[in-house]
Parts: structure tokens; C-alpha cells; sequence
């Protein structure tokens, strides 16, 4: 290792001051927690169960993105299969639905696998809660969220169309 | 040629040493701040030179490789995010095309020059969150390493927003399956992408101005000396593999991707010392930055997937079979065995095997460490730059 005598450090230091003393005039380098507003369009964080046009809770209860989760956090109970008011075609139910965020690991899987489009994502985060199970989303806060929170832009169709585009027509 | 110290025995038995030396063993870990991780390294001090090294592993054991043989090929991608938590991106990009070449999926040309583009992005972000620390722990910059450390994550959040916009996530993207992306580009990404790598240029100067100081200097300076032929030995790669002289590098060596539509200009340094591994990585920042300014306008129009798009559980399905898929990661050559057909339906592999890059930079220390004093254990340890995640997977 060799010893460094001399002078050389009055020109390093002042280098270096140099590059420090040009942020005095820039923005700050450091700044908060930005407000979900200001995320990015396809800012993933949360769910939300959605109704479907004909105002009925759109999940019909098949169990794909229970089975596709990586981490076996989504539990789907079916219920029997309804006649649908809205077109009069019988259409299958869900009675009971869980998702446990606290092992999510928010790969939107669920979410691309969806037939009916009937699971989104939020774009704001949960808040840390005071025990465990403020954490496990049942049905019911899922409902919540479509109306409480901001849905992102993506659903199960609209990850398909993106991956898959429809032809253009031949003209 | 230059001299290199002789080589240090690792399994030295610590009982030989000179009995009447003070001789202490002290345990650096699990919890430090400089580890990168969870990791213990036991050392053999006598006063404050280090005798013996022995690295112990295994405090972040996730049993990914395991995972991997209950889990179908769909699922297995957001599980790779985690293992490398620092360079997600390229892990995804490593598992995937390992399944590519099991599967048999052609990947389309737009999703392969994206892929590169995330690729570089990656290696960006990683070697900012690299020399952030490792100044940090060596402290040698104006401002005791803290203002670098400051910079480097500002430029580091901006790479990250992009991904954020891109995927939707900053950390743990999801974005790649067999055959292809999941996202495709949004609009104005493009601009975006240019005005951050304009942004990101000029800071590079900036860094070197701030390190470019005598206690940086001595301290990264003939520490840790990996000569060319022990680095070969050891199965080092990457950065740490360069910077001991070893042209090598599989963006070019092996291209994979779209790198064969880009000639990549490889940094190689003969320091062989900490110094060196410091000289590599900006280097690669400078590279990757003209990488993805080359390719942004080739990104052609087409489909970014090559197969169908996720929708089931068992899409993909493969015989028996075994491939080996190396890819240059920031940290070196990830690369993935595969043997296909575990599942009654073939949908999930039979045995996944990952060769991580950080836990042959691991294996260096008992080399490294010996003959240095205890303060320079975190310089070694942080030019090396390994993953506990990655190590013990």
C-alpha cells in the first residue's frame, strides 16, 4: 500500500465541493411517500371485487384464480348456480371469497386469469392495521374497494387484448 | 506479469497457528449492516490482521428450488423475482428463457429487444444500489459516502419509475411468462426512457468526481486481490470476473435476447483489487446506457407474445427433457438447469436448478479475507457484491 503525501486532496476535496455544492441549486434529493394519484397509470397494489353490467356481483365462483395462485392465499367457496335476472341465462355464484394479502405477492395472476373479469387491482395500498386480520380481505371489503378506491386500468380482458390484439381488420 | 501475493489456504487448521499470538475469533453477522443480507462470516483475528475466513450461508434459505418442483411453469416466474431481490428483472428473464428452450416457444423479435432494454435498465439500477452501499460502507467519499449514497438512489428511483410504468410494479414485476412479456410498451415510454438516460449520463462524472479521493483510493487499492487464474477456479463471472482481466462476458460470448443485433463493448480491467471491481461496474453503466439508447429505436411493432397468453394453470406442458440456459445477470452468469415432465400432466419441472453468481463471488472470501485487516472485510464483501437472497435462494 503505498503512502500518498502532497497536495493532491486540496483538489479532490474541491472536486468533490464542487459536485456537492451544484445541488444546492437543484431539487431536492430526497423527497416523501407520493399520494397514489401521482403513480404511474398501471400502479398495481390491492383488490377489489367488481359487479358487471347488469349489477351483479361478477364472480361466478370457478375457481381459476384460486388455483393459479403461487402462494395459495385466495380461497373461493362456489355457491349454486342462479338464474340471472339481467339475461336469463344461468350464470354460477360465489358465496364466500378470501384473499389473504399478508402472503400476496401482487403477480396479477388472479387478475389475468379472470374469465368474467370479475377480480381487479387497486391502485392505493392498504393500511397497516392492528392485528392480522385487518389484513385478510374478505368479500366483504373486496366489495368496498370497487367503490372506495381507485381501480386500476387493467382487467382480466384488457391483459388479453394487450398480450394477444385482435387482428385489425384485413383491409 | 504482475506479481500476485501466494495463494492462501482456506482450510488452514486454525489449531497450527502460532500459540503465542493473540489470536481471537470474532463472528461478523448474521445481522450487519455491510452484509447485503444475512450472512455470517466467522473470522480468526490475530490483533487486527484476519488468519482464517469461513463464510457460513443459509440464514435466508427460502427453498426456491423446491418450490419449484410443486409449482407449474405459470407460477414459477413471480416466485424467481424473490431470490435476487436487487435484480428482479433479469431473474425473471433467466427462468423464462430457460422454460423457452424446454418449451420450444419462439419469442417474438419485439419482446426479445424489450427484454434486452429491461435487461440494461436492471443492470443500471443494480450497480447504483451497488455503489451506493458500497460507499456507504467504506465511507471514503466527501460527505462520509452518505451524499453518494443519497445520489445514487435518486437516479436509482427514476429507473425504477419506469418500470413502475411499465409493469405496474417497482419491485417484483411479473412481467415475463413463457413465449413472451405480459405488458406491453405504454404510450410515450420511449421519451420517457430517453429524457431518464439523459438525466442518468452526466451523473456518472459526478460519482467519479466524488470517489476520485485518496481515502477512497487506499482503501479499495490492492484490497482483495483475485488473480485471473484462482478467478477462474473459484467459477467467478461478471463483474468480479472482469475485473480480474477475464474477457468475458455472455452478452457478446453468447448472445441471448437481442444482443446480437448490438455490439457490446465489454469492460475489462487487470487490477484484479477492489478498485478494479469499482472501474468494471461504472463502466457497465456507461455501456448499458448506450445499449438501451441503441435499441429504444429498434424496438420494432409486433406481438409481444409468441405463444397464447397465460389463462390456465397447465398451459404449458413439456416432456422430460434437460436444458441449461446461462444468462449474464448484474452480477454474472445465472444460470438455470431445468429437467422437464415432474407433474403427471408435465406441467411443472422435475428439478430446477440454479447456479447463482453471488454465491461463487461468496466462495472467493476465504481467499480474499486473510493477510486484511478487519475494516477491510467490508470492502472485500461489498465489491464482490453478493445477494444473501441469491446465495441461499
Amino acid at each position: 500500500m503505498s503512502s500518498r503525501v502532497g497536495l493532491n486532496w486540496i483538489w479532490q476535496s474541491a472536486k468533490a465541493m464542487i459536485v456537492t455544492g451544484k445541488h444546492l441549486f437543484e431539487p431536492r434529493t430526497t423527497e416523501g411517500l407520493r399520494p397514489a394519484e401521482s403513480r404511474a397509470p398501471r400502479y398495481r397494489a390491492s383488490f377489489a371485487l367488481v359487479h358487471n353490467e347488469h349489477g351483479e356481483e361478477a364472480c361466478i365462483g370457478c375457481k381459476l384464480c384460486e388455483k393459479i395462485c403461487p402462494s395459495d392465499v385466495i380461497t373461493v367457496v362456489g355457491g349454486p348456480k342462479e338464474l340471472s335476472e339481467a339475461t336469463g341465462k344461468k350464470r354460477g355464484t360465489c358465496t364466500d371469497f378470501v384473499l389473504d394479502l399478508q402472503a400476496c405477492i401482487i403477480c396479477e395472476l388472479c387478475v389475468q386469469v379472470c374469465p368474467v373479469d370479475a377480480i381487479l387491482m387497486v391502485r392505493e395500498q392498504e393500511v397497516p392495521g392492528y392485528s392480522r386480520e385487518d389484513l385478510v380481505l374478505t368479500m366483504d371489503k373486496l366489495y368496498a374497494n370497487e367503490h372506495d378506491k381507485a381501480l386500476y386500468w387493467g382487467s382480466g380482458s384488457a391483459l388479453m387484448e394487450m398480450q394477444n390484439p385482435k387482428k385489425e381488420a384485413s383491409s | 506479469m504482475t506479481e500476485f501475493p501466494p495463494r492462501v489456504d482456506p482450510h488452514f487448521d486454525i489449531e497450527e497457528y502460532d500459540p503465542e499470538a493473540d489470536l481471537m475469533a470474532l463472528n461478523m453477522g448474521p445481522q450487519h449492516p455491510s452484509t447485503h443480507g444475512v450472512m455470517r462470516i466467522k473470522l480468526f483475528l490475530d490483533g487486527e490482521t484476519i488468519v482464517k475466513a469461513v463464510p457460513y450461508p443459509g440464514y435466508l434459505h427460502r427453498g426456491v428450488e423446491k418450490l419449484c418442483e410443486k409449482l407449474t411453469y405459470v407460477q414459477i416466474t413471480p416466485i424467481f423475482d424473490k431470490h435476487d431481490y436487487v435484480a428482479p428483472m433479469t431473474n425473471e428473464q433467466a427462468i423464462n428463457l430457460a422454460f423457452e428452450k424446454l418449451l420450444g416457444l419462439e419469442v417474438p423479435l419485439r419482446a426479445r429487444v424489450l427484454r434486452t432494454i429491461l435487461a440494461e435498465l436492471q443492470r443500471i439500477a443494480s450497480h447504483l444500489l451497488w455503489l451506493g452501499t458500497f460507499t456507504l460502507d467504506i465511507g471514503g467519499t466527501i460527505g462520509g459516502g452518505a451524499s453518494m449514497m443519497m445520489y445514487t438512489f435518486r437516479e436509482r428511483e427514476m429507473i425504477l419509475d419506469l418500470f413502475e410504468a411499465l409493469t405496474g410494479c417497482r419491485f417484483h414485476y411479473n412481467t415475463h411468462c413463457p413465449g413472451g412479456n405480459r405488458h406491453d410498451v405504454p404510450e410515450g415510454w420511449e421519451t420517457v426512457v430517453k429524457a431518464v438516460l439523459d438525466a442518468i449520463e452526466p451523473r456518472f462524472d459526478e460519482y467519479e468526481a466524488l470517489c476520485d479521493n485518496d481515502i477512497f483510493l487506499v482503501r479499495t487499492e490492492g484490497i482483495g486481490v483475485l488473480p485471473p487464474d484462482l478467478a477462474l477456479e473459484l467459477g467467478q463471472t461478471g463483474p468480479v470476473l472482469r475485473a480480474s482481466g477475464v474477457d468475458h462476458d455472455l452478452r457478446r460470448d453468447a448472445p441471448y435476447h437481442a444482443y446480437d443485433l448490438v455490439d457490446v463493448r465489454v469492460a475489462v480491467d487487470d487490477g484484479c483489487d477492489s478498485l478494479a471491481r469499482y472501474k468494471v461496474r461504472v463502466a457497465e453503466m456507461r455501456e448499458s446506457v448506450r445499449l438501451v439508447r441503441l435499441l429504444l429505436p429498434m424496438l420494432p411493432q409486433g406481438p409481444i407474445v409468441g405463444s397464447k397468453p397465460i389463462k390456465s394453470l397447465i398451459q404449458f406442458k413439456a416432456a422430460a427433457g434437460q436444458v441449461y440456459v446461462g444468462m449474464e445477470t448484474p452480477r454474472g452468469e445465472l444460470g438455470t438447469y431445468l429437467i422437464g415432465g415432474g407433474d403427471q400432466r408435465g406441467a411443472a419441472p422435475y428439478r430446477c436448478k440454479i447456479r447463482p453468481p453471488s454465491l461463487h463471488a461468496m466462495a472467493a472470501l476465504p481467499y480474499l479475507l486473510p493477510g486484511h485487516f478487519l475494516s477491510d472485510v467490508v470492502t472485500v464483501l461489498g465489491s464482490l457484491d453478493p445477494i444473501m437472497g441469491e446465495v441461499d435462494r
